[in-house]
């Protein structure tokens, strides 16, 4: 019994992060720095912290080609392409200029995307953000005074109930001018 | 009417003489509801900014909504005053290869609302004819119209579906001339379309149900 106690407590040290200088650091102190250089005089911008790590694009940053990223993302400069984020949130900061198919689990919108964006879980349009292109989503957040043309297409997840028609659920969010939408659309649900 | 003021024209209203959100009953659009409920997976046009009150009503009902920001596309193509600005070929050239860009017969469905009265001929009559263009044969266009002949000016508005009676007007910002429309230059602006149904409303924006 003793000495297999002592084999169970073994393996779990290799799995321990590596060790840190300063053990009193947060752990987001890295995101931090990346952060810091990409924000700008004019227009300041800081995406939540990310558990389980995130990469970011700076503002001075121009991609043409094909992004896949295993992690959260943020892109605030140029893009031209195609970004692919599976099961993970891929933002759109205010600077960012966007020619390029977006797929993710979940999309944050605050500068301009020219082409089609796909969400398995949700997008979330800021009122800054201008969009042109089709959205393909489960839900969908829009604030008043977001640019978007383009078409809309809810796909039903597979646990949510079928939406009823003309239900005050569903139709009566964000009716007055200038206020930011927060009930997601088209799930049935608040 | 002030003394010296020009005929035709009035003073921009100042910030404090701004409409304030309003809320309207619509037998119009509670006709056009009856096409939602109707079937599923159709495909709406909606011509006011996109909002999150329109989105979730039309979505709700499990259809495609596609949002074409039609007096936006007014103000980037002709200016703030843009009535008065439509003579330009060049820009209404711009303005008609920018809107309406979908493919032909692609909507069962089209809220115009009240886009189409900021439009002067022969822009209008253009929009008219791509709006019926993209519009599946059958499918319904909810438009309204002002009916004011002494109005000048009219405030722009967004439409927010409240319920499948009820809209949400909310301002724009700023106003703009507009034609003014009786029953029977509506039916000529609309004369290609199979019907029209006009609804009786106590102010003087008239409501309007064209079917291709």
């Amino acid at each position: 019994m003793w000495s297999k106690r002592k084999e169970d407590e073994l393996p779990q040290r290799p799995e321990r992060p590596a060790p840190v200088p300063a053990p009193s650091a947060p752990a987001v102190e890295p995101q931090r720095r990346e952060i810091n250089t990409m924000s700008s005089p004019t227009r300041t911008f800081e995406p939540e912290p990310v558990r389980g790590g995130s990469a970011a694009l700076g503002k001075n940053v121009t991609v043409k080609g094909q992004i896949f990223a295993r992690e959260d993302l943020t892109i605030d400069g140029e893009v031209e392409g195609t970004v692919e984020c599976h099961e993970h949130r891929l933002t759109i900061g205010p600077n960012a200029r966007v020619q390029a198919g977006l797929k993710a689990r979940e999309i944050i919108i605050q500068g301009s995307i020219q082409g089609n964006v796909d969400a398995t879980d949700k997008i979330d349009i800021k009122k800054e953000a201008k969009l042109v292109g089709d959205i393909k989503t489960s839900r969908i957040v829009i604030e008043d005074g977001a640019y978007f043309k383009g078409s809309i297409d809810i796909s039903k997840a597979t646990t949510a109930a079928k939406p009823q028609a003309a239900s005050p659920a569903v139709a009566t969010p964000s009716a007055s001018p200038n206020t930011s939408a927060a009930t997601p659309a088209a799930t049935g649900s608040r | 009417m002030k003394f010296g003021a020009a005929k035709g024209t009035s003073p921009k209203p100042s910030p404090k003489d701004q409409p304030s959100s309003q809320i309207r009953h619509s037998s119009g659009f509670e006709q056009f509801c009856s096409l939602l409920q109707s079937s599923e997976s159709l495909s709406i046009l909606d011509m006011t900014g996109a909002s999150q009150a329109n989105i979730s009503f039309i979505t709700g009902f499990g259809h495609r909504l596609s949002s074409d920001d039609i007096v936006g596309t007014m103000q980037q193509s002709f200016g703030s005053d843009f009535f008065e600005s439509q003579q330009a070929a060049s820009t209404a050239q711009r303005f008609l290869e920018q809107t309406l860009t979908f493919p032909d017969e692609f909507f069962d469905g089209a809220l115009v609302w009240d886009a189409l009265q900021f439009l002067a001929s022969p822009v209008l009559e253009e929009a008219v004819k791509q709006l019926l263009r993209v519009m599946r044969p059958g499918g319904l266009m909810l438009a309204f119209f002002n009916a004011d002949e002494k109005a000048t000016r009219i405030p722009i508005y967004n439409y927010r579906i409240q319920d499948s009676k009820t809209l949400l007007q909310v301002p724009r910002g700023g106003s703009q001339k507009a034609q003014h429309f009786n029953n029977r230059s509506l039916e000529k602006l609309f004369e290609r379309s199979s019907s029209l149904k006009f609804f009786l409303t106590r102010d003087s924006l008239r409501e309007v149900i064209v079917r291709k």
